[in-house]
């Protein structure tokens, strides 16, 4: 059998982070992708915020890398079926470099960033799939992929958030419903003046735009819309839990084909031809969705640690997975140096993510998950806000009402309680 | 024995998108890769190695991602790899890359058996295999669906439109193999690692001896796009059972089903 230090299970962000950082320590480490290529089967929304992991790489690291563009405006969308209002942020700072966000395409992406990892000497396998690990005294000792035994000191699942590996471990409890969103988007292809037009954006900056309310039809969720280069991402994460459950049933793809025929959606992609269609699985329990982190022989990162976050107006898990791969390596460093890869060697792992962004993001904002679990959000709030704009801008043949008594027709006693007790709920986040 | 199995770089086809509008393809990020009868005459190549004893030397000609390309070959069990490369190798027509490849053949020297695929993935013009046994001499077995070596003779079983043909013939010789002579090996993990350890002896066209006149193109290319696919676009909107009536109607009228 073979022996590597390292087997890294998975060519995503985080094992591709995890690759590189111990190839730069020159420890053996040796990646096995499923796909043809690292990205193959990747997917994201479209946005990573890259500024918290910079400090984990040379400072010149992702001057070459295939972003698609920065994101300098924001965009929030309250849609109800009959109208829409948006605003629309611009902070100057978010013009200039070092950009906090990028829009990405995980097939470009995560092969450059493949190369990269490679290139500092990292042994990257595609096209091979690990279908169980290997077990010695209890410890994690390698992996069987194809059929072939590749024993390792230690195993880094980064295999995504439905880990077989996990599951193999027996380390992980089957999932719940209410802990995964769907996310599902397609990419929509337009030249490059068509989207800075219809984005008001000049050469170089990109949009991101949220859209919540009618659109996910009374589900958790909203919806999503990123530029590209060339494209569009447009998609929209729902609650698997609600896609099962809630009446009347509606699939996904249509929920999808229905946001995209919204007049104020079709507008912005009209003329655009798909060229993609995708759809990912999102941890969305937050803290409490954490799973075992490390055990004897076995560290996981990114997704498969269940490294998620979503606290409505931003979903992160991107760059949780490239710190938790970097994280990841670290401590695997450590356990070299000691020549000890037992779970007590290993659990330096958890305490390193305790001291990054990472679980302290993900500690503040614990609450998020429970918080937002209030339909209130996805049908209410965009009503109430539809319905008073609507007065507000409305001229009939009646004598127009002042602006206060049009916003207190919307607003009755009982809705500013139940305001006053959401924001109550919300004051943990 | 000595092999020399003969295979083309190529564009994942599967990975290929035709861009709607205009019906091109869009090459632009499609990964590279060996074609597909070309695995099968290389998998067929290392089987008689396994059986017989020998050697598999896995030929290419293309462009420089050749060296990266090439190591999927060296994994599913060739020995090593002999390559030309040069930029205007990829879009070679057959009658140059037949040209290139048996001069390296020749530079090899010593072989007993030449496999390559019927046709290739993106071209399947079929001709590299008849033009190199012309160029070099050799009796040609085409569309093989299964070959036997017996000491200096080979039995091959030739898959015909109406008939199989069964032809013997002695080594030196080509064979051009179809797709259901076998199943090409997934390479596994510690093969595709060792693959880049393997010998490469990559060559330049002056070193092959390829006059350039012999480079010169004699097709010319008018177009390339998709066949134009043309949708009814009819969707049945009502009910289950009233749609799936309209449906079994349409596609009756169409002459898709009942005939």
């Amino acid at each position: 059998m073979e022996k590597f230090d390292v087997v890294i299970v998975g060519a995503g962000l985080a094992g591709l982070a995890a690759a590189y950082t111990l190839a730069k320590d020159g420890i053996e480490a040796l990646v096995i992708e499923r796909g043809d290529y690292p990205g193959a089967k990747n997917v994201t929304g479209g946005r990573l915020y890259l500024n918290p992991v910079r400090q984990y790489f040379p400072a010149d690291f992702w001057d070459n890398a295939p972003f698609e563009r920065p994101v300098t405006t924001e965009i929030v969308t309250m849609m109800t079926q009959e109208n829409a209002a948006s605003m629309r942020f611009q902070a100057l700072e978010f013009n200039n470099p070092p950009y906090q966000s990028y829009s990405v395409q995980r097939s470009k992406f995560d092969r450059w960033f493949g190369n990269q990892a490679a290139g500092a000497g990292a042994m990257l396998v595609s096209k091979s799939r690990v279908d169980d690990l290997i077990w010695e005294n209890g410890k994690v000792a390698g992996v069987i992929a194809g059929g072939e035994e590749l024993g390792a000191n230690v195993v880094l699942a980064c295999d995504g958030v439905l880990s077989l590996v996990a599951e193999k471990a027996k380390l992980r409890e089957p999932g719940k419903p209410e802990d995964f969103a769907v996310g599902f988007k397609e990419i929509i292809e337009l030249p490059e003046k068509t989207i800075e037009d219809r984005f008001n954006l000049l050469p170089g900056q990109g949009a991101a735009q949220l859209f919540m309310g009618s659109l996910t039809q009374g589900r958790f969720g909203g919806g999503f819309l990123y530029t590209n280069k060339t494209s569009l991402s447009l998609g929209m994460v729902v609650s698997i839990r609600d896609l099962m459950e809630k009446q009347p049933p509606i699939e996904a793809p249509v929920l999808l084909e229905e946001f995209k025929q919204r007049p104020e959606v079709a507008a912005l992609i009209g003329d655009g031809e798909l060229a993609e269609y995708s759809a990912h699985v999102i941890p969305e329990a937050g803290y409490k969705g954490i799973g075992r982190l490390y055990g004897d022989g076995i560290l996981f990162a990114g997704d498969a640690a269940g490294l998620s976050l979503n606290i409505g107006l931003t979903v992160r898990g991107m760059e949780f997975a490239i710190a938790s791969g970097v994280l990841a390596a670290r401590a695997i460093k450590q356990a070299f140096d000691r020549n000890d890869y037992s779970a007590a060697s290993l659990s330096v792992y958890q305490q390193l993510l305790q001291n990054s962004f990472v679980l302290k993001d993900m500690q503040t904002f614990k609450e998020a998950p429970h918080v937002l679990d209030n339909p209130r959000f996805f049908t209410y709030y965009p009503e109430l806000m539809g319905n008073i704009l609507k007065d507000l801008y409305s001229f009939g043949q009646e004598p127009k009402e002042g602006l206060v008594r049009t916003v207190r027709n919307r607003l009755s006693f009982s809705d500013i309680t139940g305001i006053l007790k959401d924001a109550w709920g919300g004051r943990k986040i | 024995m000595n092999i020399i199995a003969c295979v083309k770089q190529v564009f994942d086809l599967q990975q290929v998108r035709i861009k709607k509008e205009t019906r091109e393809p869009i090459m632009e990020n499609i990964p590279l890769t060996i074609g597909d009868i070309d695995k099968n005459a290389l998998e067929e190549g290392v089987r008689l190695i396994e059986q017989h004893g020998g050697k598999v030397t896995v030929v290419s000609a293309g462009s420089e991602d050749l060296e990266e390309t090439i190591k999927e070959g060296l994994a599913m069990g060739a020995d090593e790899a002999v390559l030309v490369i040069d930029s205007s190798l990829d879009s070679a027509e057959s009658a140059v890359s037949a040209v290139v490849l048996a001069k390296t053949v020749k530079k090899i020297g010593e072989f007993d058996l030449i496999l390559l695929g019927e046709g290739s993935s993106d071209n399947y013009s079929g001709q590299v295999g008849p033009r190199m046994a012309e160029i070099l001499d050799l009796p040609l077995v085409s569309f093989v669906k299964s070959l036997k070596v017996d000491g200096h003779r080979i039995q091959a079983v030739r898959s015909l439109d109406d008939c199989m043909e069964v032809v013997e013939v002695d080594m030196p010789a080509i064979v051009m193999v179809m797709s259901e002579i076998n199943e090409a090996r997934i390479p596994a993990v510690t093969q595709i690692l060792k693959a880049g350890r393997k010998p490469k002896q990559v060559l330049s066209l002056d070193e092959i001896e390829v006059d350039p006149a012999e480079m010169e193109t004699k097709v010319e290319t008018l177009s390339n796009l998709a066949p134009e696919q043309d949708r009814k676009q009819v969707i049945f909107k009502e009910d289950a059972d009233t749609a799936a009536a309209d449906l079994f109607n349409a596609l009756q009228s169409e002459g898709f089903i009942g005939r």
